[in-house]
């Protein structure tokens, strides 16, 4: 699982977030980049040290000053069930494609093609890398 | 091309910039797939879940503090290795005084 997609899962969920100098940000996801540069909403913060704090609102962290994120530990099975629902679902539109789709561009040979004759693995999915 | 994909669903343990030790261990012998490497990036980031930190100490034993699930930026990551389960859970970590890894200064 790609740390990216956790992080996208974890829209509007509560986090840690501990900045390399040891500041650390409690709030609620609202949004996240590829960088991930992060918003959080409702935002707790502390000192280095830990003996201060501040209440934020909202706050934007630069994803490079980024130590590390806590999320809640059931956000794992949300993006587990998530991803096998995806490719069960990409699954079943390939397969769809695959057969309904045969008449275009391919030589028009009976129609359909029959299972496992020449036209089979002719359009696939590119050639993969 | 060097590849973390080896350590996923393994339990693995981490060392940080900042001297710290991150470990994921299955609490129980034979625990399900739990505190392992869920996931890693191409900038190695991972993703850990049911993690600990192994805070070590001169005056008293080694201490675990659970973190739960984790995602640790790659920028911070000092070191990933594999632990040998049957090695590790064979240590009395209470027993284990030792000063803690100090962070790197630039």
């Amino acid at each position: 699982m790609l740390p990216l997609s956790l992080l996208n899962a974890a829209q509007n969920k509560p986090m840690l977030v501990e900045l390399k100098n040891g500041e650390t940000f409690n709030g609620h996801l609202v949004n996240c980049d590829n960088f991930m540069n992060i918003t959080l909403r409702e935002v707790y913060q502390t000192n280095t040290e830990g003996d201060r704090f501040w209440k934020l609102k909202e706050c934007y962290i630069r994803g490079s000053t980024i130590k590390y994120l806590r999320v809640p530990d059931t956000l794992l099975d949300a993006v587990k069930e998530e991803q096998n629902r995806a490719r069960d679902a990409g699954r079943g539109a390939r397969g769809a494609f695959v057969s309904g789709n045969r008449g275009r561009g391919a030589p028009s040979r009976g129609g359909r093609g029959g299972r496992g004759g020449p036209m089979r693995g002719g359009r696939g999915r590119g050639r993969g890398v | 091309m060097s590849s973390l994909q080896g350590y996923v669903d393994r339990r693995v343990l981490l060392i940080l910039q900042d001297g710290r030790v991150i470990v994921f261990p299955a609490s129980k012998p034979n625990a399900n797939p739990q505190g392992v490497m869920v996931g890693f990036d191409q900038k190695s980031n991972v993703v850990l879940s049911d993690s600990k930190e192994r805070i070590y100490s001169i005056d008293a034993g080694v201490e675990e503090a659970p973190l739960g699930l984790y995602l640790v930026k790659g920028d911070m990551i000092v070191l990933i290795g594999e632990l040998d389960d049957a090695v590790d859970q064979a240590v009395d970590l209470g027993t284990i005084h030792a000063e803690p890894i100090p962070p790197i200064r630039y």
